[in-house]
């Protein structure tokens, strides 16, 4: 099998709350298995070139994010083909809100953001910050950690990435957090998040790699430090 | 009135505190506080005839902050001074009481506080200090102090304006542009000479944009993070000439280093025996405090040759026969200078304690260990104890960064993690490098003394 593409969107601008662990995460659970991978950071400027496998991007300062937004309409087209073949996609609070429809900020402004996501955020007074456990049918309990002022409704039809059980999620009194939408996540879970939720990262893993390889199965790992971890900071929000 | 009634009430806290046996100091500020709202500025008022020096910044607050106090007391120069514990609003206000008698006064010619960054604009605005010092702008405990672009703004609303005298870092493009709308002009520090680090995978890089534009900065020599020597089209954004310029790096190990310094027009050897970059940098801010206050170079470079490590950065105490070197961790930047200047040159025959808790005091959000480069240390094959209320965290971030797993343990508690580190191992006899949160490092500190015959004293050697 030909080596896996990661796209990273802009490492350099949204990189804040140590998501670059979702990275290595993804990188060393393909090498434990011999499958390779390859790394392409994108930045402002730069364009999309060929097939990625799976595509990354985090959050970022709020400053960064406004020139991030406009260029992240000039790849909004390339995105949503990826999405539409399949490939999967994560994105994490800032890139979470721009893979929106719009984002309203504090002055009343709208932003356009690529629509990805059926959904729409706006800026709050509030800070919601803390650690979040989320629970989800197929992947279980998630934690992470939150940071983030805007408040995120989704839209008719689409399905939260799992139940709010501690912490505030999409809004602060939501009882959803994240999106799921195919093989497209978001989430305000940074920690980083798939160290700690090694089935995410592997459903992220196995879209990418049945891309290429339909019945390609997927080597279990020994999980038993993760899910320990997991489980230390379900402990610590009792 | 109020003020006296404050005063009184907080010294009697205090007093209680200590009966009981709580090194606590924020309570006693609390209280004052509580009765009087502009207790601070009284505090200060009709004291320090020589002025109040802040010392604010990421990292390297409170060893410059130490090296100042060491150069005023090589001069002579009566002061008091803050401890790191204290560095919020009500520490200060603690502080400020402790040295002051009933009426508010006390004897002190001048005041060294170090202030934790949130609250620059407030105590500022409270104690108007002759001389603020900004040794850096990291990214740092985020869920509690907003966003790093946040931080800067307000550095440069509180100053525009100011009649204190800045003292900044050039080389880091965030404090260098905050003192642009200051009255006086700034005495800027930076180093001219050094290789930089070799990091691996430094994803530091905070600031490397312009503020208003988001262009990004030219780098001419990148040290580590966003530390450098930079260039921009907009001048804001362009490297100031520094005052106090390092300009030959003579040696820099991890017992001290040995440099060159422009001082104005005289060039003067330096020698410190405290270890790494970033502890030339705190030495470079408080020669370019002295500068500022007029104090004799000659003098204050006498004092920081002796200066030895401040509290938990870089003590080494015994236990179990073993030295225990206590150095603290508090965001990816701090952590990397740590892994580059103990830990990478010699990693074989230490033991390594890692301790990360996630109290307020820590940081809630621990993602920081993400952005630090331990993978620069994966081929350590000794020992290491994780501990801590985030000790799995800290396990699995080793385990991504490709560790040998075997040489892990996890520990329940510091006491144990001190205990699995000393275990008796006849392979094992070099320095046991406990790395630690804040609330961590305090809790290790307590369980050395509980524990330990040898009483704590802080060696710098």
């Amino acid at each position: 099998m030909r080596a896996i593409k990661i796209l990273h969107l802009y490492p350099d601008r949204m990189n804040i709350y140590g998501d670059f662990g979702n990275i290595i995460t993804l990188q060393k659970r393909m090498e434990w298995r011999g499958i390779k991978s390859t790394y392409h950071p994108v930045s402002i400027g730069d364009d999309l070139k060929g097939e990625y496998d799976i595509i990354f991007m985090g959050g970022g300062q709020d400053r960064g994010q406004q020139l991030v937004a406009k260029d992240l309409l000039l790849k909004s087209d390339i995105i949503h083909d990826h999405a539409r073949r399949g490939t999967p996609i994560l994105a994490i609070c800032g890139a979470y809100q721009l893979f929106g429809k719009y984002f309203v900020t504090s002055e009343g402004e709208k932003l356009p953001g690529i629509g990805l996501f059926d959904l729409v955020t706006r800026a709050s007074d509030q800070r919601m910050i803390g650690n979040l456990v989320v629970q989800n049918d197929v992947f279980g309990e998630m934690v992470g950690f939150e940071n983030h002022s805007g408040e995120t409704e989704l839209l008719d039809g689409s399905l939260a990435l799992g139940k709010v059980l501690k912490g505030f999620g999409n809004t602060s009194q939501s009882i959803g957090e994240g999106i799921i939408q195919g093989n497209s996540i978001g989430t305000y879970m940074h920690g980083s998040f798939l160290p700690k939720n090694p089935k995410v990262a592997d459903f992220l893993i196995e879209k990418a790699v049945h891309k290429i390889e339909p019945n390609f199965v997927l080597k279990n790992l020994d999980d038993s430090l993760e899910n320990k971890t997991l489980q230390s900071i379900i402990n610590l929000t009792n | 009135m109020k003020k006296t009634i404050a005063i009184i009430l907080a010294k009697s806290a205090y007093s209680t505190g200590r009966i009981l046996g709580k090194s606590g100091t924020a309570l006693p500020g609390l209280l004052a506080e509580k009765v009087d709202g502009n207790l601070m500025s009284k505090l200060v008022k009709g004291n320090f005839p020589d002025g109040i020096v802040v010392v604010t910044g990421t990292n390297g607050k409170t060893t410059t902050s130490k090296m100042i106090s060491d150069m005023l007391n090589g001069s002579g120069v009566v002061h008091i001074r803050n401890t790191a514990g204290s560095n919020m609003r009500r520490g200060i206000i603690s502080t400020l009481i402790q040295n002051s008698n009933l009426r508010g006064r006390n004897k002190a010619r001048m005041a060294v506080l170090e202030v934790d960054e949130a609250y620059v604009p407030s105590v500022c605005s409270a104690i108007k200090p002759k001389y603020v010092v900004v040794t850096n702008l990291f990214r740092d405990q985020l869920d509690r102090y907003g966003e790093l672009d946040s931080i800067a703004k307000s550095f440069e609303k509180t100053f525009a304006g100011t009649k204190s005298k800045l003292v900044l870092n050039a080389d880091d493009p965030l404090v260098a542009s905050i003192g642009i709308k200051a009255l006086n002009k700034p005495i800027f520090f930076g180093i001219s000479d050094y290789q930089g680090d070799k990091i691996i995978n430094d994803h530091t890089a905070d600031s490397v944009f312009e503020q208003e534009s988001g262009e990004k900065l030219q780098y001419l020599q990148r040290y580590f993070g966003h530390i450098g020597i930079y260039t921009s089209k907009n001048k804001k954004y362009t490297r100031p000439e520094p005052n106090i310029n390092l300009i030959k790096m003579r040696s820099l190990t991890k017992v001290g280093s040995d440099f060159d310094v422009k001082i104005s027009t005289q060039l003067k050897k330096i020698n410190i025996s405290l270890p790494g970059i970033y502890n030339i940098y705190n030495s470079l801010a408080a020669l370019a405090t002295t500068e500022a206050l007029g104090l004799g170079v000659d003098e204050a470079i006498r004092s920081l040759s002796k200066t030895s490590s401040a509290f938990g950065r870089g003590e080494s105490i015994e236990y179990s026969g073993r030295r225990v070197k206590l150095l603290l961790i508090k965001n990816p930047t701090g952590f990397n200078q740590i892994i580059q200047t103990y830990l990478k040159p010699k990693p074989q025959s230490n033991t390594l304690i890692l301790s990360i808790n996630d109290n307020i005091a820590d940081g809630r959000d621990v993602s920081w260990l993400w952005d630090s480069a331990l993978e620069d240390l994966s081929s350590y094959t000794g020992k290491i104890v994780v501990s801590g209320s985030r000790s799995y965290d800290m396990a699995l971030r080793l385990k991504y960064a490709g560790f040998n797993m075997d040489n892990i343990k996890i520990a329940n508690t510091l006491k144990q993690a001190l205990d699995l580190a000393t275990a008796a191992d006849p392979s094992e006899s070099g320095i046991v490098y406990a790395l630690n949160t804040y609330t961590a490092m305090l809790e290790m500190r307590q369980t050395i003394s509980r524990f330990s015959a040898v009483k704590l004293k802080g060696i710098s050697k």
